[in-house]
């Protein structure tokens, strides 16, 4: 695929077309014991794996709906409507090494979303899911010689038994942690599962894509990042999926362990269709001298939660967010960010950015705690908000817990709307309405595109001008 | 709800302190109703975030607290003459109909448990009336209170063009053994390019619990100023809002703050823009000491028809003690694009540079770390323009330095 091809800007005929649904197995809709078990047994999984989607499955059915002050509307989202399970037809589990063994329907869609080409271009590695389970996977040659791992969460689960077994869904996201959480815990399928050893440092990203074909469907997908000491490692995340009547319901977990001095970039564009809620657990725990990053981009969706949060366990770590939330018609997004300051001399920053427009609405909801003890730690929270018309909604709700008195926490928050002096500066200039008005939202998450590379900036650019396209005329 | 309460909190009780007063019927079924939606009601809200409450009402046994038919206070209200600053019982008897329109017009008494409390039991009370076109002098109130429990209300209107400013003290007097509760609830009606400043200082005895609600509807071209002292009680949970309702109203809640022992102070400010071109402001600075813990949130909500809104919010506590603890939540609810918002909130501890700079000029360490905490409070003291109030309360600052 060209890339004159992937400049398209008609939404539809980039993210939303729709594939022939062909599975080789698919649960029934609706969520029971059997369910867990059949899904346990399709991937003939260990039996403590076994044990803990029904412990997670016990949470679930205990845990009440997320009750937050002017959260979304979630009536929509009926569990029993959803088909958890869905196998892609493929020859190889565990994802093949080369796009070609890929049913040619399967390869299109990615072709079409352009991964074959950044993998080419940019990455050190790629995981591609397809419904709810990895269908391609392969990494360069020079990082599994360094004893790097990147592979599919099942596959994991089989061949690092142990480390998995440590690690998942522990300390890190238990089931307990909210009732998405524990849905995630106990019909997961599919996810990366990346281990990057000692001292070693994976100096292009590796990239996993997750796609919905399915009407009715549900993906959740389990991420586990494992970044042992003085390592490096940036892990990208993209999503899409085509439009339906019927809602779609992606609930990811993503764990991810940051060592001493270890770093981690964890960046994310999510452009869901407008019929998907994305309900998400993301968590890191991060070590002594370690520094964690989350860099966010959410464009689509219906609804989005997501709050994804860091636990800065050890002397001197460090936590980056950094969020873009966009809301057009119909959407929702609630995102924002979670800082636990567990140790002293810890830091964090949070940069927040959200457009809305069309009558979406956006809000950020963050929470950060400073524990007693944790000295010296300093944390600064900053959100702006750009809105767009009167009838979107922008909602700023900072939560602020500090046991500690030898500390420095700033918030700063501003909301405005787009000046029309600018536009009318713009205009003069010789720039059309629309074109003036993009420019001044390039200029608004400017400070946040250009910490991604540059490929996602320019993915993330192209998404908000698709947003903006069309109720501007 | 305990026996105790039960029998403290009747039917009977509240005819009977209905009838002393020789209330309405209005009055009293207004009373008997607050008392029957009380065990209804939830407590006032409070912040939780995942595994904490930041301010546990739900378990203080107030009832436990009350006392009804033994409130005592002594009430010190005195205003210039154009201004009429009458008893809640005078002015039920002599304006029952100016009363009875707007008793409970801006604070639902039913809004939450504790207002509801408060509305069946109060027994004192001030009524103030500021007609058109008076440019009133400083009003004050001083309540102390000299019994277990006191429920006090407070109704303030200010008339077309008018402009008046309250002054409200409380405070705790006859020694009583165990612990004592207070509650108070403040209307504001401000009228069409009316000027109302509430100011008080709350500075009762840290063995009582305080609950205050306190809201002011500001009609077109209306400003209701609050201006908020916390220094006493042990558990404080006071609200402070207005609804900017008419064309170019505006509001400005000032507050100041000092927490020490083991006080526990749950602040609570709320602006609701719900016209055109109407302007908020809301500055509260605090310092706590010892275990003390301050909780406080800020709410500036902007409704869909509120075009051309300014609003802004900011808030600073500065921790003088590893064992306090400091939670806060400022709140941006933006529903009309047309907006200028912004807030912004910090946490912190005295500045050891500064501390520095200054031991190394022979001023001794204490005596430098009393300069800066009066300084921190400049900038809400600047903001406040009653003279009277700013200087009470930087006296009680100093003597609580001086602890």
């Amino acid at each position: 695929m060209s890339s004159e091809e992937l400049q398209d800007t008609d939404t539809e005929a980039r993210f939303e077309f729709k594939k022939e649904q062909n599975s080789a197995f698919q649960t029934e809709k609706g969520l029971t014991e059997e369910t867990v078990r059949l899904i346990s047994e399709d991937k003939d999984e260990p039996e403590w794996m076994l044990q803990r989607r029904l412990r997670a499955l016990e949470h679930f059915q205990e845990m009440p709906m997320p009750d937050w002050p002017a959260g979304p509307d979630l009536s929509e989202v009926d569990v029993g409507e959803i088909v958890p399970y869905i196998r892609p037809d493929i020859e190889v589990r565990g994802g093949v090494d080369d796009w070609e063994d890929l049913p040619e329907n399967i390869k299109d869609t990615f072709d079409k979303l352009g991964i074959p080409e950044a993998e080419k271009n940019a990455l050190s590695g790629v995981g591609a899911q397809y419904e709810s389970e990895i269908v391609y996977q392969n990494m360069k040659e020079q990082w599994e010689d360094k004893g790097v791992i990147f592979c599919d969460m099942d596959k994991a689960v089989q061949e690092h038994e142990e480390i998995v077994k440590e690690h998942f869904m522990t300390r890190c996201v238990p089931p307990s942690d909210n009732k998405f959480a524990a849905l995630h815990g106990a019909i997961w399928s599919g996810g990366s599962f990346v281990y990057v050893p000692e001292n070693t440092t994976v100096e292009m990203p590796v990239q996993a894509y997750f796609r919905m074909n399915s009407e009715g469907m549900g993906q959740f997908e389990h991420t586990l990042i494992i970044a042992e000491e003085n390592s490096e490692v940036h892990y990208i995340e993209g999503c899409s999926a085509p439009k339906y009547s019927h809602f779609n319901l992606h609930s990811g977990g993503v764990e991810v362990f940051v060592g001493e001095d270890a770093h981690v970039q964890y960046s994310t564009v999510q452009n869901w269709s407008r019929s998907t809620y994305n309900l998400n657990t993301k968590r890191a725990i991060c070590e002594a001298g370690g520094t964690m990053e989350w860099v966010s981009g959410s464009m689509g969706s219906k609804v989005t939660m997501l709050y994804p949060s860091t636990i800065l366990k050890g002397r001197g770590a460090t936590d980056n967010h950094i969020t873009i939330a966009f809301a057009g018609e119909g959407q929702n997004i609630d995102t924002g960010a979670k800082v636990y300051h567990n140790a002293p001399n810890t830091k964090s920053t949070i940069e927040s950015k959200s457009i809305s427009k069309d009558s979406g609405r956006t809000n950020y909801r963050g929470l950060v705690h400073i524990a007693d003890g944790a000295e010296n730690s300093s944390t600064s929270v900053e959100c702006d908000a750009l809105m767009f018309d009167n009838d979107s909604t922008s909602d700023t709700m900072p939560y602020m817990e500090i046991n500690e008195s030898k500390v420095d926490v700033a918030h700063e928050a501003t909301v405005g709307k787009i000046g029309d002096e600018d536009v009318f500066y713009l205009q003069s200039r010789g720039l059309d309405d629309d074109d003036a008005k993009q420019m001044i939202v390039a200029g608004f998450i400017e400070p946040i595109t250009e910490e991604l590379p540059i490929e996602y900036a320019v993915e993330l650019n192209r998404l908000i001008e698709l947003e903006m396209e069309g109720s501007l005329g | 709800m305990s026996t105790q309460a039960t029998s403290q909190l009747s039917e009977a009780v509240v005819r009977e302190i209905s009838e002393q007063r020789e209330e309405p019927e209005w009055l009293l079924e207004t009373r008997l109703s607050a008392l029957e939606a009380v065990s209804d009601l939830d407590f006032p809200d409070v912040i939780r975030t995942p595994g904490r409450t930041w301010t546990n009402l739900d378990a203080l046994d107030f009832e436990a607290l009350v006392d009804p038919l033994n409130q005592a206070e002594e009430k010190d209200q005195t205003g210039p003459e154009d201004v009429e600053v009458l008893s809640f019982e005078e002015a039920v008897g002599g304006h029952e109909a100016f009363v009875r329109e707007h008793f409970g017009s801006v604070v639902d008494p039913e809004e939450n448990r504790l207002t509801a409390l408060s509305t069946a039991l109060f027994t004192t009370g001030t009524v103030v009336h500021v007609p058109e076109n008076v440019n009133a002098e400083d009003v004050t109130i001083r309540t102390t209170m000299n019994s277990r429990s006191l429920f006090n209300y407070t109704l303030v209107v200010t008339e077309k063009n008018a402009s008046v400013t309250i002054l409200e003290r409380q405070s705790t007097g006859a020694d009583l053994e165990g612990e004592r509760y207070y509650s108070g609830v403040v209307e504001i009606v401000g009228g069409e390019n009316a000027f109302t400043q509430y100011g008080s200082l709350q500075d009762l005895s840290q063995d009582t619990y305080n609950y205050t609600k306190k809201h002011g509807d500001a009609g077109r071209y209306s400003t209701v100023n609050f201006i908020e002292g916390n220094l006493g009680s042990r558990l404080t949970k006071t609200t402070v809002g207005t609804d900017l309702d008419g064309n170019g109203s505006e509001t400005k809640i000032v507050g100041a703050f000092f927490g020490h022992d083991d006080q526990h102070f749950d602040l609570d400010s709320r602006v609701y823009h719900n016209d055109e071109n109407t302007t908020a402001d809301l500055v509260t600075r605090g310092v706590i000491d010892d275990e003390a813990r301050s909780v406080y949130e800020g709410t500036q909500n902007v409704g869909r028809e509120a075009w051309n809104t300014s609003s802004y919010q900011r808030e600073n506590t500065l921790m003088l003690s590893d064992e306090s603890e400091a939670d806060a939540s400022p709140k941006l609810i933006i529903n009309n694009h047309d907006t200028e918002a912004s807030h912004s909130a910090t946490v912190g501890q005295i500045d050891q540079e500064d501390l520095l700079y200054m031991t190394t000029r022979g001023i001794p360490e204490s005596l430098a770390t009393d300069m800066l905490v009066k300084g921190f409070f400049v900038p809400v003291l600047e903001e406040i323009e009653v003279e009277e109030l700013r200087e009470d309360l930087e006296t009680r600052i100093a003597e609580r330095l001086a602890r």
